[in-house]
């Protein structure tokens, strides 16, 4: 039921998405140059002599591409209802949301496809395929490094639906994902250059470091069975995402009829 | 039997106050005064099955509150609904596939895409049967004669053919109630039209609407059962018939004379002028509650001289507009 509704709204979004061809293909080719300059001042840190202690260039570029990908991935999932929602509160329209049969959230999920993150997922892929090649990565934490990847894409959803539900109380503020993002951007870096207590706060309160630094880690070999207990918080943080979401649609007072 | 009731239905909204201009603006920013705001002041009303119900107030009195409370789409502050045996904002979703809704002023369809792709995203929303969804689809589009039109992007579309299919994605599920928000706002007449023997058609087959509109000619032709908001308190909850009794026995008698008067007419037969274009024109109104008609035409007969005479019921706006002014 769930899968037939949802291939059906994605398959609208799609064909929405690319009714403008030409600003499909360019937002899709921006994108996608933008974050394969992601990188650079990664490579402008290493060219320079200096570096992150105990973390090779690659090792750093793989996990930077681990995060471009699971922000590219979130994007095509969940960026639309950040922007639809901002826009039906706006303009009082989010009462065509409420009229459908399904969770609010879920039928902004499958209606809205955001294309300009499809650049950033082919960017990430390019980028890990480039990581992958050099960096001395264990095939046997394959498996470890796919949970806990799935465990990031968790964090991303509960980061994208926090945003979407903060649209609710601070109508039209485009500022909301600039503040997100500033607590993302700690998800880029290897956490052991941070001090204890901001590593503490990256795993277990808001877990960003689950996005990119513990599935990159555990490729390069570097996990124990006990890793995958960081997993929980992203779950619970995904869930604390969707549950404020759903009690912020309570808040919805519409606009003047 | 009723499909809805509604007993002390109450909305309110707490607001911020600002001031015009760069001073209040810049205030703003660190203090603003908070207004409650009544929308919807304990209203109770019901709904009959098979009816067609104007919901009527003038803007901002709280009937799109009202119908949107009624959709599912807002909490009340208080009060109670039951719709169809529904809470309609805590059993939402069971609800709604029962309902449908037409917004004249919010689109449900997707404007890049053709409506036809807007309508089988419905069909997977509301798990519509393939074999129903084509029949119910090329029924619906017939009456509305809109097949060519449902395969063009919903932009390109024209006011008209875009609400017809609106009307369509509401209607596809097979809806016991429809809520209809200003269905026919911006219309030409032809598409005012189409769509009012719609819904006509529609209602026929036993599918309630309740329907808020400022066009007095909707009201007139499609609802049996009215009821009208102001100030977010209902004002009036009965038939057309008697709405049109509310402000009193009153006609307009609309007269051509062969000579300009000479006499205080108001005074003389205790009636009202209401215009006077002319010398030898002239609208009166009459209350026949206190002065029967054929007293007043005989009275008329005596003091003046007229050509043409044309007697009116009190026309609809009039009726509303004291009503709304009350």
């Amino acid at each position: 039921m769930f899968f037939s509704i949802y291939k059906s709204c994605i398959n609208a979004a799609f064909a929405r998405a690319s009714a403008y061809r030409l600003n499909f293909l360019l937002s899709l080719v921006i994108t996608l140059g933008f974050n394969l300059l992601f990188p650079l001042v990664t490579v402008l840190i290493y060219s320079a002599g200096a570096g992150f202690p105990g973390w090779g260039f690659y090792e750093v570029l793989l996990m930077q591409a681990v995060f471009t990908l699971s922000n590219g991935l979130a994007g095509v999932v969940f960026s639309g209802v950040l922007w639809a929602t901002m826009q039906h509160v706006r303009e009082g329209t989010f009462e065509i949301v409420l009229l459908k049969p399904t969770g609010p959230l879920f039928f902004l999920i499958a209606t809205n496809f955001d294309e300009d993150s499809l650049g950033l997922l082919v960017g990430g892929g390019a980028l890990f395929a480039v990581a992958v090649v050099f960096a001395d990565v264990s095939v046997a934490a394959v498996p470890a490094f796919l949970v806990l990847f799935a465990a990031g894409f968790c964090v991303m959803a509960g980061v994208n639906m926090l945003m979407a539900a903060t649209s609710f109380k601070w109508v039209g503020n485009s500022r909301i994902p600039e503040i997100f993002d500033s607590l993302l951007n700690f998800g880029k870096y290897p956490l052991t250059i941070f001090p204890n207590a901001i590593r503490g706060l990256a795993t277990f309160v808001i877990p960003v470091g689950m996005i990119a630094f513990y599935p990159a880690n555990a490729l390069l070999g570097n996990w124990d069975w006990r890793t995958l207990f960081v997993v929980v918080p992203s779950i619970l943080f995904m869930l604390f995402g969707v549950r404020t979401y759903q009690k912020m649609v309570r808040a919805y007072e519409g606009v003047g009829g | 039997m009723n499909v809805i009731e509604v007993s002390n239905l109450t909305k309110t909204y707490t607001t911020h106050k600002r001031g015009s201009g760069f001073g209040a603006a810049v205030k703003s920013l660190f203090v603003r005064e908070k207004v409650e705001v009544c929308a919807v002041d304990d209203i109770s009303f019901t709904v009959k099955k098979g009816s067609i119900c104007g919901l009527l107030g003038p803007n901002g009195a709280g009937k799109s509150t009202t119908i949107k409370m009624l959709c599912g789409a807002l909490y009340p502050t208080g009060g109670k609904i039951n719709s169809l045996g529904f809470n309609p904002y805590a059993d939402r979703k069971k609800y709604v596939r029962k309902i449908g809704a037409v917004f004249g002023q919010r689109s449900q369809l997707v404007w890049d895409i053709p409506p036809v792709d807007s309508f089988n995203m419905n069909r997977a929303i509301y798990a519509i049967p393939a074999a129903d969804y084509k029949k119910r689809l090329s029924h619906l589009a017939a009456l509305f004669e809109i097949q060519d039109v449902m395969q063009k992007p919903t932009r390109v579309l024209s006011l008209g053919e875009r609400m017809k299919c609106e009307f369509i994605m509401a209607m596809l599920h097979n809806p016991e109630i429809v809520f209809l928000d200003e269905p026919t706002i911006g219309l030409d007449i032809l598409a005012k039209t189409k769509i009012r023997e719609f819904i006509r058609e529609i209602n026929a087959g036993g599918t309630t609407f309740i329907l808020t509109t400022h066009d007095l000619e909707d009201v007139q032709q499609l609802a049996e059962h009215i009821i009208i908001i102001n100030h977010g308190k209902k004002v009036f909850d009965d038939t057309l018939p008697r709405l049109q009794h509310y402000v009193g026995e009153r006609k307009i008698i609309e007269l051509k004379l062969n000579v300009p008067l000479t006499i205080d007419i108001g005074k003389e037969l205790n009636a009202r002028i209401i215009k006077q274009p002319s010398p030898v024109e002239l609208t009166l109104e009459v209350d026949t509650a206190s002065t029967p008609i054929g007293e007043f035409i005989a009275a008329l007969s005596r003091k003046t001289n007229f050509a043409d005479i044309a007697i009116k019921a009190l026309p609809m706006e009039e009726i509303i507009s004291q009503i709304y002014s009350e």
